[in-house]
C-alpha cells in the first residue's frame, strides 16, 4: 500500500491534483492549513501548520508512516506578500520536510512547486527562460522573490545528495483566484496601469495544465528541475484586453507610488516591486525539458473573460 | 451610464471587435500606408505564433507591417535603398546574416530589416540583433521587437536558431555603431560569437555590408560617461540630423558553415576564429566591391 502525499492540499492546485490522482485510483494523504478540507471520503485530510516542525514530523511518521506516503508533492505556498511566516513556510518546511523524507522508510520521491519568479528578468537575459537561466539572486529583491529562491535552491541542493527522487517544476504564472497570483489581482482593477513604451511577453499557466504537469511529475521518476510554462503567451496589453480591462500607460517612475497607493486605498495586493522587471522585459519559458522528460506540454488556455 | 459601459466592454473585446474598423487593429493602419507589395510581404512574414498572433520574442504580422510603415519613407525616399543580390538570402532554414556597423543611431539595422522583409524571398523577417540597452528604451523597444528584433543574448539565438529563423548580427557591436568618420568602412574589432553560434546550429553564414550608412551621420566627439537608457556615451553629431545619403546593401554568396566544420567546432577557439576571420573577410571584400561600384556619396 502506498500513498502520495499533497501539502498545500486546501488550496485550489491541491484540490484539482487531488481530483485528478483520485481518477487515476491512487490513494491520497492531503494535508493543509484549514481545520476541514472538505475532500471525498476516499481522501484522509489533516490539518497541518507547516511553519511548525513537530507537526511536520507528526505528519510524516504518523499519517504519512500509516498510510506508506511515497510520494511528498509539496504544494504549499505563501500567497499574499509581506507577512513573516513566508519564510518558515517556504523554505524551512521544504528543508525540514526535504531531511525528513530522505530518512522515512517509504517516500522515494519529492515534487517540489516554484515558479518562474525565481529567474532573473532583465534585458542583459534571453527571453525564452530554460532551466539554466540565471536565478534572481539580487539582494535589492523582495522578500517575497528571496523566499521562492531559497526554497528552489533547497530542493535543488538535495538532488543527487540524498536517496530521495527530487523533482522542481518551476511554473508560469497560474492565473485563478487564491493562487497567490499577483497578475489575476492587477487585472482585478478596471483599469491597469502598465509602463508607458513597454509591452513585455509574458506566459501564464491554467490551473488544469498546472494540475496535469505535478500529475505527471509524481508519475514520473525523473529528477532535476522542469518549466511548466502555460498555453498562453500574449503581451501584457493583449492579456489586459483579453481580461476584459482597460489598460493606460504611465510613465514607469509613476507606478510604484500609485499601485501603492491602490494598496493602501483598494486593500489589493499587487505590487509593483514585484512585478516592475517583468513589466519591462520578456520573460517566457521554455517547456522543452518537461516536455521530453515528463510528457507535459500545455493543452488548457486560459478561458480569458474579455474574449467572449 | 449602462449604455457607456456597453460600449466599453465591446471595445474591450479586441478579438471580435466589430465597433472598430480594421484600420485601428495592430498594425492595420500601417497596413493602410503600405503599398500593396509591401502589404502582402507583411502578411507573408511567418510568425511562430504562440496562439495570441505573437511569438516568443515578440514578432507579429502587425508588427512587420508597422516596422515596414516606419521605415519605408527613409528606405524608399530619404536612404533611397538600391539592394543587391537579395535572392542569395535562404528562403527557409537557418541562417546568419553578418553586416558592418556604422552611423550612430542603428538606421542601418533598420534599412536591413526592411530589405530583407521587401526583397528576401518568401518575405523573411530578420532576426536583428538589438544591443541590451534597446529593451530598455521606451517605445524604440516596441517598434524593434514587433518588427523582429531581438535582445542579442546567446539563449535568444540559439532558440531563434533551432526554430530554423533568419538571424542578422552586426559582429562590430556599439564600436561600429559609433566609429569616428575617419574609421568609416573599416571594420572594428569583430566578435565572434555568430560564428560559433553557425558552427553549433550548422547554420550558413551570409555576408553582407551596408554602403552609405558610415557617412550618414558624422560624430565630432562623445561624452564618456553619460548614460541615458544604458546608451553608453553621448554622441556629439556635426549634423542635427543624419545626411540623406544612399544607401547601398550587398548580399554576399553564403559562407557554408556547417560544410567547413562539424558542429563539435563549436567548442574549439580556434575554429571559431578561423570562421568568424573568414566572414569578416568576406564582408571586407563586398564592402571595397560595393565602394567602387558606387558612383558617390548621395547617388
Amino acid at each position: 500500500m502506498s500513498a502520495i502525499l499533497v501539502t498545500g492540499a486546501t488550496q485550489p492546485l491541491g484540490r484539482r491534483l487531488i481530483e485528478r490522482l483520485l481518477e487515476r485510483g491512487e490513494d491520497v494523504l492531503a494535508a493543509g492549513a484549514e481545520a476541514e478540507g472538505g475532500f471525498p471520503a476516499a481522501v484522509r485530510y489533516v490539518q497541518v501548520d507547516l511553519t511548525h516542525a513537530r507537526q511536520i514530523r507528526r505528519l510524516l511518521f504518523g499519517p504519512g508512516q500509516d498510510m506508506g506516503v511515497c510520494c511528498v508533492v509539496n504544494l504549499a505556498h505563501h500567497r499574499r506578500p509581506g507577512q513573516a511566516r513566508a519564510r518558515k513556510l517556504h523554505v524551512e518546511a521544504t528543508r525540514l520536510m526535504l531531511r525528513l523524507a530522505d530518512a522515512h522508510d517509504t517516500i522515494e520521491r519529492f515534487v517540489h512547486r516554484s515558479t518562474a519568479e525565481v529567474y532573473a528578468t532583465r534585458s542583459d537575459r534571453p527571453d525564452l527562460l530554460r532551466e539554466d537561466h540565471a536565478l534572481n539572486l539580487s539582494p535589492g529583491a523582495p522578500a517575497w522573490i528571496r523566499h521562492r529562491v531559497e526554497a528552489d535552491l533547497v530542493a535543488c541542493t538535495q538532488m543527487g545528495m540524498s536517496s530521495l527522487s527530487v523533482a522542481v517544476l518551476r511554473c508560469a504564472e497560474i492565473l485563478a483566484p487564491e493562487m497567490g497570483s499577483q497578475l489575476y489581482d492587477y487585472l482585478g482593477s478596471r483599469i491597469c496601469l502598465r509602463p508607458l513604451g513597454f509591452d513585455p511577453i509574458m506566459n501564464v499557466l491554467s490551473l488544469e495544465d498546472a494540475a496535469r504537469a505535478f500529475e505527471l511529475a509524481v508519475l514520473s521518476d525523473e529528477s532535476g528541475v522542469f518549466n511548466v510554462p502555460g498555453a498562453d503567451t500574449l503581451t501584457l496589453c493583449r492579456a489586459i484586453r483579453a481580461w476584459g480591462r482597460d489598460t493606460v500607460g504611465v510613465p514607469g517612475p509613476l507606478m510604484g507610488p500609485l499601485y501603492r497607493a491602490r494598496r493602501i486605498t483598494r486593500r489589493t495586493e499587487f505590487r509593483y516591486d514585484l512585478n516592475r522587471w517583468r513589466f519591462h522585459f520578456n520573460g517566457v519559458l521554455d517547456g522543452a525539458r518537461a516536455g521530453a522528460m515528463l510528457g507535459y506540454t500545455p493543452e488548457h488556455p486560459i478561458a480569458w473573460p474579455g474574449q467572449g | 451610464m449602462k449604455a457607456l459601459n456597453a460600449l466599453r466592454r465591446r471595445l474591450n473585446r479586441e478579438q471580435h471587435r466589430p465597433l472598430l474598423p480594421e484600420v485601428f487593429k495592430e498594425g492595420g493602419l500601417a497596413r493602410r500606408m503600405l503599398p500593396e507589395e509591401l502589404r502582402r510581404a507583411a502578411d507573408s512574414v511567418r510568425v511562430n505564433d504562440q496562439g495570441h498572433g505573437i511569438d516568443t520574442f515578440g514578432l507579429s504580422s502587425g508588427g512587420a507591417a508597422r516596422g515596414l510603415a516606419v521605415t519605408y519613407l527613409l528606405y524608399e525616399h530619404y536612404f533611397r535603398v538600391e539592394s543587391h543580390h537579395a535572392e542569395r538570402i535562404p528562403a527557409k532554414g537557418r541562417a546568419i546574416l553578418a553586416c558592418n556597423h556604422s552611423g550612430m543611431l542603428p538606421l542601418d539595422a533598420m534599412m536591413v530589416s526592411h530589405d530583407v522583409m521587401r526583397h528576401s524571398t518568401g518575405h523573411r523577417a530578420a532576426r536583428i540583433a538589438m544591443d541590451y540597452f534597446v529593451p530598455g528604451l521606451p517605445f524604440v523597444n516596441l517598434v524593434f521587437s514587433r518588427a523582429g528584433g531581438v535582445t542579442g543574448s546567446r539563449g535568444n539565438f540559439h532558440a531563434l536558431l533551432e526554430s530554423d529563423e533568419l538571424i542578422a548580427v552586426f559582429p562590430e557591436g556599439v564600436p561600429g555603431i559609433g566609429k569616428p568618420f575617419s574609421e568609416r568602412y573599416k571594420l572594428q574589432t569583430w566578435r565572434e560569437g555568430h560564428a560559433e553560434l553557425a558552427i553549433r546550429h550548422g547554420a550558413p553564414i551570409v555576408p553582407m555590408c551596408v554602403i552609405g550608412a558610415e557617412e550618414q551621420w558624422p560624430q565630432v566627439a562623445r561624452i564618456e560617461g553619460i548614460s541615458v537608457f544604458g546608451i553608453p556615451y553621448m554622441p556629439i553629431p556635426a549634423t542635427l540630423l543624419p545626411m540623406p545619403v544612399k544607401y547601398h546593401i550587398w548580399y554576399g554568396e553564403p559562407v557554408p558553415i556547417p560544410d567547413l566544420y562539424p558542429r563539435e567546432a563549436a567548442h574549439d577557439a580556434v575554429a571559431v576564429l578561423e570562421a568568424a576571420a573568414l566572414v569578416k573577410a568576406e564582408v571586407a571584400k563586398l564592402i571595397a566591391r560595393g565602394l567602387e561600384h558606387r558612383k558617390g556619396i548621395f547617388r
